[in-house]
């Protein structure tokens, strides 16, 4: 009974790997110069800074949102119709999920980077370099 | 000059615990009590080195000593003083250290407690527990040291500051909750390591040892329903449990320890599945570090990203020296561990349990697979496919539901072997009125899923009401006891059992909550002042929106008035827009927060979230509406009592 009970559950998980009931349940996660070069129009996930300047919020939705996804040297517009998190901003390290469409990126997730790995830099107002000070 | 005490506190704790791992070897073949002395008082002395080390960063945290790395990450002048305390465990460093100082506090407990009582185990349990101190101080002392001074390229005027959202009181003890369950599950794991060692493997270590699993299970418990509760009230995604990596790691040995409470009831009663249990320990102990790689290696990111940081290898490694270490032993013991009963039949309290365990592990095993696809996929395959909570929920829900049954199978069969005749008996109610519930449910249309569960919480609530029913007759009958008296008396005479039941009824409750998710609608939109939109049967009304400037945030305060179809006023609700550090010149230092509000009943949780403001005064909020979440923390509540039921001390007779 118990080497039953085993089997069907392996069955089942690989059941549920191979043919998930959810679009959203599996995507691959490729970087924008890949998703660009080979024009992917499959689900995928992508990460990049969002960058500095790019972001446009509508004057007439503030829901809908487009900015520009920076990772290396390659940029993707992306449009995003729908509550932001709060640490989105310019700059701020985020993984979007959704399809490419017309050289548009419609995502319909987009995840900043968690809180509780909150590593800050301690360059900020209060502190300087030393070489920045003899300058 | 006092940070490095600290440093140095920390260097003798790794001198120490290797002093007692040595002597305490050498006490093993040489039988010299002295030597063992020496071992013990080794250990002593390095737990309290790790004491020292400990109160010396938090004296630093609380002095805003910026010389330290670890303080200027993490908090600044204006941190308030308990969220200075709480920095100890919100970064990488500090919270390895607070996790060797629990393990610390455990160690001199143990020690003392059982210094005499098992004096033959114990070289083997301190040795153990020694190895996993040595593990974390090779951490703190050579890769990532929480006293490292300041790079002496800077001059800091100030620190950091800890980040807003884990300034709140549910994120400062959630995870000491979970480090104490974590760390807890080192005791079991160096009894049973030192059982095997010495050959006494019957059940005089699983006795000595099931308070200690009992309380880490609890603690566990609290701490992942407390971060469930923390997700809920504070990121302001209106969901709890997201299959994350983080959440996972801290999911798996809790299933894998839940398993293990049941299955040493077997062991305690009839002496069998001693070798099942031996591996079930040493997984859930290797599961604990396994789950704090997970974290704190940034293995989750990317493959790549793994080996940046060196704490990823490291960590690895001594997954794998645990596993390599217990199954050698296992294997060499294996002769020893074998039981001499077999059980009976499948229809009994032992195949009951026996299944269990075996659903417990595969859905661990499911949550393991999720959660280290990514990094699979990545290995095999060199493209990364993730996986979200759709695939989780796919693969566990059945699993879930086949638990929650065995929840109400189990005590209605008995031990050894059940008659047909009392199967008849015993599940006649529970089936027929469950029964029933499942057909109204399907003649009303609901999802397959909710109807199973639906009856499956009644059947399960039912065959838990007639236990308690049936002991508390037999005392009517026979001491001519009220009902209430009889309850109480039942209950006390035999804790851990009817403690046991009233676990699985917060269980119980919980699914119930989880059911609810069925149900959940969303909606985003933007209001003017006032107007109105519907979101199922209720109206949301915005009557006004306010600003108010208070003493380390702005906040924009949109005040929705709530009301049901008849038009009657439920409730107010203030969600709020706020910014940090709003007066801060950089425009990128200022960090914007969704502070929700909740309508809560038994019934549905209205959750409100203000998005966004433009111009024009249009508020942009998602509203959402999602039945029975309470019941979730209702459950909880109840399992903290039953468990606590089960661990009130038995008065010695």
């Amino acid at each position: 009974m118990i080497a039953g009970a085993v089997c069907v559950t392996i069955f089942w998980i690989s059941w549920v790997t191979i043919f998930p009931s959810d679009k959203t349940a599996m995507s691959m996660f490729v970087s924008v110069e890949e998703l660009l070069d080979k024009q992917i129009s499959k689900r995928t996930k992508l990460g990049g800074l969002v960058k500095t300047g790019s972001i446009q919020i509508s004057e007439s939705n503030q829901l809908n949102c487009d900015f520009i996804l920076k990772e290396g040297e390659s940029e993707l517009s992306v449009r995003y119709t729908k509550t932001r998190p709060d640490l989105f901003k310019d700059g701020a390290e985020v993984i979007v999920s959704g399809q490419l469409m017309n050289g548009t990126f419609y995502a319909d997730e987009l995840q900043t980077k968690c809180a509780s790995r909150y590593e800050g830099d301690l360059r900020n107002e209060n502190n300087y370099k030393l070489t920045e000070l003899v300058q | 000059m006092t940070p490095l005490a600290g440093s140095v506190a920390l260097n003798l704790a790794l001198g120490f615990s290797i002093i007692s791992i040595v002597s305490l070897s050498i006490y093993t073949s040489n039988n010299d009590e002295r030597i063992n002395l020496l071992g013990h008082r080794s250990a002593l002395a390095s737990s309290f080195l790790v004491f020292l080390s400990t109160f010396i960063l938090s004296y630093q945290l609380m002095i805003s000593n910026f010389d330290i790395d670890y303080v200027a990450r993490y908090t600044s002048f204006e941190t308030p003083t308990m969220y200075k305390i709480s920095a100890l465990w919100a970064g990488q460093s500090g919270s390895l250290l607070f996790w060797l100082f629990i393990l610390s506090i455990f160690s001199v407990i143990v020690i003392l407690q059982n210094q005499t009582k098992h004096h033959k185990l114990m070289p083997w349990i301190v040795i153990s527990i020694s190895v996993v101190q040595i593990f974390f101080l090779v951490l703190t002392n050579f890769i990532t040291n929480p006293f490292k001074p300041t790079d002496t390229d800077f001059v800091i005027q100030n620190g950091n500051g800890l980040n807003p959202l884990l300034q709140n009181l549910t994120m400062a003890i959630h995870p000491p909750t979970l480090y104490l369950g974590y760390v807890g599950l080192t005791v079991p794991f160096a009894f049973a390591f030192s059982a095997l060692v010495n050959k006494d493997l019957g059940s005089l270590w699983i006795k000595s040892i099931r308070r200690w699993t009992l309380i880490s299970w609890l603690f566990l418990s609290i701490g992942i329903i407390l971060g469930g509760w923390w997700a809920y009230q504070e990121l302001g995604w209106g969901g709890y449990w997201a299959w994350d990596p983080v959440e996972n790691a801290s999911f798996m040995p809790w299933l894998t320890l839940t398993a293990f409470l049941h299955s040493i009831i077997i062991q305690e009663k009839s002496g069998m599945l001693r070798f099942w249990n031996m591996i079930l320990i040493f997984i859930t102990f290797t599961l604990t570090i396994f789950g704090t790689f997970l974290t704190r290696s940034g293995v989750m990111s990317s493959v790549h990203s793994f080996t940046e940081s060196s704490l990823g290898p490291v960590f690895l490694s001594f997954v794998f020296f645990l596993l390599i270490v217990s199954f050698a032993l296992i294997y060499i013991r294996k002769d020893h561990l074998k039981s001499a009963k077999k059980i009976e039949s499948f229809a009994s309290r032992e195949g009951g349990f026996l299944l269990n365990n075996v659903i417990f592990v595969v859905l661990c095993f499911a949550v393991f697979w999720g959660t280290i696809f990514p990094v699979v996929s990545e290995a095999v395959r060199g493209t990364k496919i993730t996986v979200g909570a759709p695939f989780f929920n796919q693969i566990n829900t059945p699993i879930g539901l086949i638990l929650l049954g065995l929840t109400g199978v189990g005590p209605l069969l008995a031990w050894r072997k059940t008659s047909n005749e009392k199967i008849k008996n015993n599940f006649f109610l529970p089936t027929l009125i469950s029964g029933i519930l499942f057909f109204i449910l399907m003649a009303l249309g609901y999802d397959a899923y909710v109807v199973i569960s639906f009856s499956l919480c009644l059947f399960v609530i039912i065959a838990i009401y007639m236990e308690f029913y049936k002991g508390a007759k037999s005392r009517i009958v026979r001491f001519n006891e009220s009902f209430f008296v009889a309850l109480y008396k039942i209950i006390s005479k035999n804790r851990s059992r009817y403690g046991g039941y009233i676990v699985h009824v917060g269980i119980v409750l919980m699914f119930v909550g989880f059911t609810g998710n069925a149900f959940d609608i969303e909606k985003e939109f933007g209001l003017k002042k006032g107007s109105s939109e519907f979101v199922g049967d209720y109206e949301f009304l915005l009557t006004d929106i306010t600003e108010e400037e208070r003493p380390n945030h702005y906040a924009w305060i949109s005040h929705i008035r709530l009301l049901d179809s008849q038009g009657n006023i439920v409730e107010d609700l203030y969600p709020e827009k706020r910014v940090y550090f709003h007066e801060n010149p950089d425009i990128n230092k200022r960090q914007p927060h969704s502070e929700i509000d909740i309508h809560s009943t038994m019934n549905l949780d209205i959750y409100s979230i203000f998005s966004a403001i433009d111009a024009n005064g249009t508020a942009f909020l998602k509203i959402m509406i999602n039945p029975l979440v309470k019941w979730v923390w209702i459950g909880g509540y109840v399992l903290v009592l039953g468990t606590m039921i089960a661990l009130w001390p038995r008065k010695e007779l």
